[in-house]
């Protein structure tokens, strides 16, 4: 009973805090006010959009080092016509301390003119993530090389990125400048936050605001200034809160660099008016495209570990010996078939 | 969709790219699963009008050196997304139409080898395998399994595929045919057109065998002058292989028709027993007559005082004897055709000659014609079996037309008389055509003897389920294509083309015309059909 009475009050605190009865409260303690919530004009375009992702499985791991299979591309569609989709790094990593610090070392210098990475001990429990990241980066790069002036260039995340990529991030920028290119990181889920007594969230909330203000409408907000960390200053650009279609319930946190802060209203417009596809609502569709046509699904992660078992059974280990090595007793507790 | 590696296609970074680019392609029209026994393939979700897939089109799957061809069972929404996504009415379009298709359900036929043999199919096409509606090229194969009695042209979905006309066998007539459909969907047409391509074989001396008609509505014969509906005497090009017989005086007035008679000597107690219902002492006294009178006289003599004496001497009361000789007298007062003078031998010669014989009986009532195709089958079958026995091989088979074949071939029925010509007809040459608009009536064992079906839109589930269960080829998958049939458009399944074909049936006044102004030496089916007329 104990129980239910606990979670009766957790429901209480969500009612109390988290769903937005006013929007008072929210302007006065984030700075952002109503005149900040900029319409947006959907407006056609004859450019190119390419839509960056990743995608990254774990195919085993032993306790002191992993293999992933990671998969980086990018789709382009010029207006609502996908014309190609390219992957970039479709591979398997082995994330193991020692051994991989040549393979960030490798793609920083030959893509981004780096010096080389440097991985602090905080850092190894994230090495595929990391490894995952340069790889976008890298076919964000890629995708720069394709794009011409005014095309866009949408990656699905933030760029308030670890500090171990920030260089390559900035080397990414300065092409993309030079090129004359858009370029907009858009993040699916975000941690944005505000409230001074409990964290509330800042991009649910936005979005509720922007309905009751600009009802039907697309819009954005610009965070600059606003009492909202978004991991401002430590990377060369601003966030914003975006809503790409009037119909839609979702906004997302969009990161884009300082050097189109001016222009971000006509780039947005044309984001707008691709994003009303019937198969994702509200979301740039090039995004949508992209995450399905380089997601890594379940059954090829089995499949790439069955390979992988073959060639260990075939150099002469024992099913023990895998067993032994690569079985995490997750895997035995949840009665999951594998190594 | 089409992938292809560009490997160190930048300059930075050559050794480690490799990159894959996935471009734009036909994604469908492409096999996608699923088994030997069904083929999914994938069709855009939009398509023009004209180019629409329709449950019963036939598609074919080229794959290296096979062609395999496929019938459309279903047709289904479907995507490469999963859930229900897409019930909700959002957004302003698709926009990956790569993405989104129609699912197409498609049951194997078999497939065509290099030397265009047609084979059932052991196996699958490979995955992906492109697939497109099959043309005449792919039906070619047919012309070759299609028999001499011409009735109408391939149809594949709507389209008619008129290089390839269907076909019956002569050869497989004496295993029964029966033709199904519901009332309007054109029955009597395709009798027509069936009987026409016989006259037409007689002409040209290619008949295999006589075909009897009995029409109780007098449509066969001159047809509707008032609708324009022609019957077998305008085909006058091949009028030689039509022989009528007609109870109506005008008609039989008319040059070629002659007045149809059955002399009283060939009518058997039999032929009366099966047009009411006895008491069985009622039945046990027209089984005797045959003992008591004598059998070439026994109507004239039972209605005498002193045949009806003979009976109760026997020990039939007066009363059973008397309810005989009203029904009888009825019998006889209600089919005049009934006198000392017959047709039956001219009409059994006509068919062993190999004729169409229509026999005319229009505004008789149901159980008078009933009657007189029982005494005309009975005497067919009687001098066939007469015929085999003495080894007549120059004689052509027959095959015996019933219309509202449930009357007398229902489960229960005490019609033996056709019950046993579809038992045991094949063994002296003489077949059963069987027309009804209610299939589910007839006797399932029986019509598993019927090796020939042309079925026509049946509504009701009943009937085809009937059928399915009683036909030789598998019919059962073809069942939302028999229920959507359209007026004129058949199902043809026959033991010699390896499997039911879908069929337009000729309009008769349109195949009239064609056989009116072809050389009558000139093949039909051998040249590749004709092209229709254009009203």
């Amino acid at each position: 009973m104990e129980k239910w009475s606990r979670l009766s009050l957790v429901a209480e605190m969500i009612r109390d805090h988290i769903s937005l009865d006013g929007i008072d409260r929210y302007l006065a303690e984030t700075g952002v006010q109503s005149s900040d919530f900029v319409p947006v004009e959907p407006c056609d375009f004859a450019g190119e959009i390419f839509a960056v992702d990743g995608s990254n499985v774990s195919i085993c791991n032993w306790s002191t080092a992993n293999v992933n299979l990671i998969r980086a591309g990018y789709a382009v569609y010029r207006g609502r016509d996908w014309k190609r989709t390219v992957i970039t790094f479709d591979d398997v990593f082995v994330a193991d301390t020692m051994l991989c610090k040549n393979m960030f070392d490798l793609y920083l210098e030959q893509f981004f003119g780096l010096n080389g990475v440097y991985l602090k001990e905080s850092d190894l429990d994230r090495l595929s993530s990391y490894y995952r990241e340069l790889q976008e980066y890298v076919a964000i790069n890629e995708a720069l090389g394709e794009a011409h002036a005014g095309d866009i260039v949408l990656y699905d995340g933030s760029f308030d990125v670890f500090e171990l990529l920030r260089d390559a991030l900035a080397a990414v920028f300065a092409r993309a400048r030079e090129k004359g290119v858009a370029l907009l990181a858009v993040a699916k889920s975000s941690s944005l936050f505000w409230g001074e007594e409990i964290t509330l969230p800042f991009v649910q909330h936005t979005s509720t605001i922007g309905s009751r203000l600009l009802p039907g409408a697309a819009w954005y907000v610009s965070l600059k200034d606003k009492k909202v960390d978004a991991g401002q200053g430590r990377w060369n650009g601003e966030t914003y809160v975006v809503r790409f279609c009037g119909q839609s319930e979702h906004a997302f946190r969009v990161d884009a660099p300082s050097f189109l802060r001016d222009e971000m209203g006509s780039v947005l417009g044309k984001l707008a008016a691709y994003s009303c596809s019937s198969e994702c609502l509200g979301y740039p569709h090039a995004l949508f495209r992209a995450h399905r046509d380089i997601r890594i699904t379940e059954q090829e992660g089995a499949a790439v570990r069955q390979k992988l078992m073959a060639h260990l059974l075939e150099s002469g280990m024992t099913h023990s010996e895998i067993r032994m090595l690569m079985q995490d007793f997750h895997d035995i507790l949840e009665m999951r078939s594998g190594f | 969709m089409a992938t292809t590696q560009e490997e160190n296609q930048t300059p930075a970074g050559e050794s480690l790219l490799n990159r894959k680019v996935i471009v734009s392609g036909d994604t469908t029209y492409k096999i996608v699963s699923k088994s030997v026994t069904e083929y999914h393939f994938t069709v855009p979700f939009i398509l023009p009008d004209e180019e629409r897939v329709e449950v019963g089109q036939i598609f074919s799957i080229k794959d290296q050196g096979l062609t395999f061809l496929a019938r459309v069972l279903n047709i289904e929404h479907s995507s490469n997304y999963d859930g229900h996504w897409d019930t909700t009415m959002k957004g302003t379009q698709f926009f990956d139409d790569d993405q989104i298709f129609n699912r197409v359900i498609a049951e194997p036929l078999g497939c065509i080898n290099k030397r265009l043999e047609f084979k059932k199919s052991r196996t699958l096409p490979t995955k992906f395998a492109p697939v497109a509606r099959a043309e005449k090229e792919e039906f070619k194969f047919l012309s070759q399994v299609m028999g001499d009695i011409e009735v109408g042209y391939l149809r594949n979905g709507s389209r008619l595929v008129e290089e390839i006309p269907v076909a019956l066998h002569s050869e497989a007539m004496d295993h029964h045919m029966g033709v199904f459909a519901t009332t309007g969907m054109g029955k009597s047409n395709f009798m027509k057109v069936f009987a026409a391509s016989c006259m037409r074989l007689f002409a040209r001396g290619e008949s295999k065998f006589g075909l009897l008609i009995v029409d109780p509505h007098g449509e066969y014969l001159k047809g509707k002058s008032k609708d324009l509906v022609k019957g077998l005497v305008h085909l006058k090009r091949y009028r030689e292989g039509l022989a009528c017989y007609s109870t109506n005086k005008q008609n039989a007035s008319d040059p070629g028709v002659e007045e149809l008679a059955i002399s009283e000597s060939e009518i058997l107690p039999q032929d009366i027993a099966l047009l009411y219902d006895w008491s069985p002492p009622q039945r046990d006294a027209l089984e005797a007559i045959s003992r008591i009178l004598d059998p070439a006289n026994w109507l004239e003599e039972i209605q005498s005082p002193e045949g009806m004496a003979r009976m109760m001497q026997e020990g039939f009361k007066d009363s059973t004897v008397n309810v005989l000789v009203r029904r009888i007298k009825n019998e006889l007062g209600r089919n005049p055709y009934i006198r000392k003078r017959s047709s039956l031998a001219n009409i059994l010669a006509n068919l062993q000659n190999g004729k169409v014989v229509l026999v005319d009986i229009p505004r008789m009532s149901d159980r008078s014609e009933l009657f007189l195709l029982s005494v005309i089958s009975r005497y067919i079958l009687d001098e066939y079996k007469k015929d085999e026995k003495e080894g007549q091989e120059s004689r052509k088979n027959c095959l015996i037309t019933i219309e509202e074949a449930q009357r007398v071939l229902g489960a229960g029925s005490n019609t033996t008389r056709f019950e046993s010509i579809a038992r045991e007809g094949r063994k002296f040459g003489v077949g059963l055509c069987a027309v009804t608009q209610q299939p589910k009536l007839i006797d399932k064992q029986l019509l598993s003897q019927f090796n020939t079906l042309v079925v026509m839109g049946l509504g009701d589930r009943n009937d085809r389920i009937q059928l399915e269960e009683s036909a030789k080829q598998d019919l059962s998958s073809m069942d939302i294509e028999i229920q959507t049939l359209e007026k004129g458009e058949a199902v043809v399944s026959t033991l010699n083309i390896p499997f039911p074909v879908p069929a337009r049936i000729h309009r008769y006044e349109d195949y009239l015309r064609r056989l009116e102004k072809e050389d009558k030496q000139e093949g039909l089916i051998t040249r590749g059909g004709f092209k229709p007329f254009l009203d």
